[in-house]
């Protein structure tokens, strides 16, 4: 009696090592995309998100107050004298070692003073404290001090801001928000609909050709859909449907239907037989059978899909760039507008990465309410 | 700031009576182009000078792929009015199929007559259409010039370094800067699809350097094949900076690799890691935040060999508007385009280069940009980017792709056999 349900196989700990493994590997690049879209273009692209967790050595370029601005300058013991903190404010980052040369950025450490020639001096204290003094009126741009430092973690919320709050930016993106519903609901309620009538006759009725047409469903499965983009897109501009709404509805109602009706069908095969042949028997019709008894079993089947469906459609870019976003700029959708904040040489990636997280906030919203028929669904047709 | 924008507009139209107060009201102009943030801000403020004087209503909308959603709308018959194309070989393309609308007469007299070197610009957006028939299509609106070397002053200073003036002595102070330690270029090709590109700028440069300005022409339209040994000695000019790795920021291996936008970020950072960065004029945008062009940043020409009598060659390229989709209101706005203003207003932006003769030159926001423009009026040869007037599956297919390799260790014939052979597929 060693071996049934109930005692832990002595395997557990490499499933529950394997599992954590896996969960960190799918949140890995989701962690580093969350901590870069609270920094600034320059943090991104100066070093990884994960050095920005911790104080880490940072060799900068700093630089003292213009000696030409008024009042920067005062005449002290006879000598001119600019002061101040090189960070603007002490306690940002503590300095190690200096230099005011790029060619020698060590040459002295926090606290020494540094002579400049031209009887000008410079001492810089850990804190970024400088007093920078010269004999003569100093002239030209403030000094530049290039510090190693211990750098704690700095992070901002400017980038949400541009998101949610910029003028310029939200009023683009409401429009676009709007409009990726207006392609998602139907999207996803469509092929729904047909998915299900479709799924029924192929399960309970009996007609001649039944197991071959399932068949061919099942082999739709595998064609790509980048296959028919362009062949449809003709298509729809040969038959006057042109590019809009309507176009991206079909085009996602049939990329969609395969994997909804194999799912689907497979779910209500398994549904008992003596329900559906008592309902028979009783007069009732396929279609009463069909919206009576069959829809409601399937509940569990229909929202998974149904949210499958609905995060493909929120997601997707391709499809709708092909059939949908044209050059008025009436049209366009979330994925697309997130493109478009990358700028016109592509080089806002704190931006893109904010955009990601904003822009899955409904997904994750709509899958948490539902999740709960996701698995119930996944399994659908599998166990009887 | 708009507000003392229409003010003046107002009154410029008030004094010349070029446009009649109103006359397009209520008329919609859609407007396509590849401008995004910030570009995008700056475009739509000049079409608000153009609506407060017209009263018309101008949409402009950028798509990083434009150049494929164009050509779909002009086949769905539902192309804006006017197109903004980065790359005179897309409108070309478009003209032959008879997606473009001719610009009014007297565009090209006026282009003629008021663009520094103006017969090129009308040569460059004239184009055959179906018929074979040749036409002004587009009207050029913004120049790029390439021919520039970025450095930050203040650490050619620390190093005592002076900027060069001839090619000679660029590769003199490359030299000079590595027996000093240093790193004298950043290099980088990487564009994620459009990768290699910065290398076909650095080629064509060097041929205009190396070769007459006739033989850069040849080459472009395909008379001199591209395995020629003048362009392959321009390909091994560039492989002498780019493939050296004591001339290269992380070595020539990182060349290819390196993101365009990041690498010349290497001139500012501590230890600088180049002292040097060949990249045309909209590349200060992807300077560090708070770097101030002019002061902690500057540039200088290209230079040409003295040794070599060619002048001072210069390589640019442009957008261009055309009309997708014709209406008074896209006529219109082409010749509004003419206006100093429109041009002014972007002047005093940045990031714009113009060869109008008649814009007030003192409206440039800086005298960085005014350099950069002496520099585009004085060139005694200026050539547009060859890559972007080859077919596309050259121009932005083969030769970036070639360049890769090529600063990848590939033969230099090689890659050019490969690039001539992809060429003659497509003939």
């Amino acid at each position: 009696m060693d071996n049934i349900a109930g005692k832990k196989s002595g395997l557990s700990w490499a499933v529950n090592i394997s599992v954590a493994l896996l969960v960190m590997l799918w949140l890995f690049p989701t962690a580093g995309l969350f901590v870069s879209s609270f920094r600034t273009a320059d943090q991104i692209s100066s070093n990884g998100w994960w050095q920005s967790l911790f104080v880490s050595e940072q060799n900068v370029v700093l630089r003292t107050t213009d000696p030409d601005d008024d009042g920067a300058q005062v005449l002290e013991d006879g000598r001119y004298t600019v002061s101040g903190n090189l960070y603007g404010e002490a306690g940002k980052a503590t300095i190690d070692v200096w230099g005011t040369s790029s060619r020698a950025i060590d040459s002295y450490v926090a606290g020494e003073t540094a002579d400049l020639g031209d009887g000008e001096t410079i001492t810089v204290q850990a804190n970024g404290d400088y007093v920078w003094t010269g004999s003569t009126e100093m002239t030209g741009r403030g000094q530049r001090v290039f510090a190693t430092a211990q750098t704690p973690p700095e992070f901002t919320l400017d980038n949400y801001h541009t998101m949610l709050f910029d003028p310029d930016n939200i009023e683009g993106m409401a429009k676009a928000f709007f409009n990726t519903l207006t392609v998602t609901i139907p999207a996803t309620i469509i092929p729904i609909v047909i998915a299900a009538f479709a799924a029924y006759a192929l399960a309970w009725m009996d007609f001649p050709g039944r197991a071959i047409l399932v068949a061919v469903v099942v082999g739709l499965l595998v064609v790509p859909l980048q296959l028919a983009l362009i062949p449809l897109l003709r298509l729809h501009l040969g038959i006057g449907i042109g590019k809009g709404y309507l176009g991206v509805w079909l085009a996602h109602t049939g990329f969609g239907l395969p994997l909804a009706i194999y799912l689907l069908r497979n779910y209500m095969v398994g549904l008992p037989r003596d329900i559906i042949e008592n309902a028979k028997v009783d007069g009732a019709t396929d279609f009463q059978i069909f919206t009576k008894i069959i829809l409601p079993l399937s509940f569990p089947a229909l929202a998974s899909f149904a949210i499958f469906q609905f995060l493909w459609t929120w997601n997707d870019l391709l499809v709708a760039k092909v059939f949908l976003i044209d050059s008025t700029g009436q049209t366009t959708v979330m994925t697309n507008q997130i493109v478009e904040l990358l700028g016109t040489k592509g080089g806002n990636w704190e931006i893109l990465a904010t955009a990601a997280f904003v822009s899955i906030a409904v997904p994750l919203a709509v899958f948490f309410m539902m999740q709960k028929y996701l698995v119930r669904g996944l399994l659908a047709g599998s166990v009887k | 700031m708009k507000k003392s924008l229409y003010l003046s507009v107002a009154a410029i139209a008030l004094g010349t009576g070029a446009f009649a107060e109103g006359h397009l009201a209520g008329q919609k102009i859609t407007v396509a182009g590849p401008w995004l943030s910030p570009e995008a801000e700056t475009i739509n403020e000049i079409f608000d000078i153009f609506e407060a004087q017209t009263g018309a209503d101008v949409s402009y909308v950028g798509s990083d792929s434009f150049e494929q959603q164009i050509v779909i709308d002009a086949e769905a018959g539902s192309a804006p009015n006017l197109a903004v194309f980065p790359q005179p070989g897309l409108a070309s393309d478009m003209a032959k199929r008879g997606f473009l609308t001719p610009l009014s007469d007297g565009t090209a007299d006026w282009v003629r007559d008021n663009y520094a070197a103006g017969q090129s610009w009308v040569d460059l957006g004239t184009f055959k259409d179906e018929t074979g028939a040749e036409n002004l299509y587009g009207m050029f609106f913004r120049v790029d010039l390439k021919s520039l070397v970025w450095f930050s002053p203040e650490n050619f200073e620390d190093a005592g370094y002076e900027v060069p003036t001839t090619m000679e002595a660029l590769k003199t102070l490359t030299d000079q800067i590595v027996a000093d330690g240093g790193t004298p270029w950043c290099i980088g090709l990487g564009s994620g699809g459009a990768t290699g590109w910065p290398a076909t700028d650095w080629v064509e440069d060097m041929m205009l350097r190396t070769q007459a300005p006739d033989v850069y022409d040849r080459w472009v339209s395909n008379e001199l094949p591209f395995n020629a040994p003048e362009v392959v000695a321009a390909m091994e000019e560039f492989g002498a900076f780019a493939r050296n790795d004591a001339y290269v920021a992380g070595g020539a291996g990182a060349v290819a690799t390196t993101d365009f936008r990041d690498s010349p970020k290497g001139m500012f950072a501590s230890p600088p890691q180049c002292y040097m960065h060949r990249q045309a004029s909209f590349i200060p945008a992807f300077f560090p935040e708070g770097t101030v062009v002019g002061e902690d940043a500057d540039f200088f020409y290209f230079p040409a060999y003295e040794g070599k009598d060619l002048g001072s060659p210069v390589l640019g390229a442009g957008t261009l508007f055309a009309i997708t989709n014709p209406s008074d209101g896209a006529q219109a706005l082409v010749e509004f385009l003419r206006s100093p203003e429109a041009h002014e207003a972007w002047m005093a932006k940045g990031g714009f280069l113009t060869p109008h003769k008649g814009v007030d030159t003192s409206k440039f926001v800086d005298d960085t940009s005014r350099n950069m423009n002496d520099i585009l009026l004085n060139a005694t040869t200026f050539r547009f980017d060859g890559s972007d007037l080859m077919p596309g599956g050259v121009g932005a297919g083969s030769f970036w792709t070639g360049m890769v390799d090529y600063a990848g260790g590939k033969d230099a014939q090689e890659v050019a056999d490969g690039i001539q052979a992809s060429w003659d597929a497509l003939k």
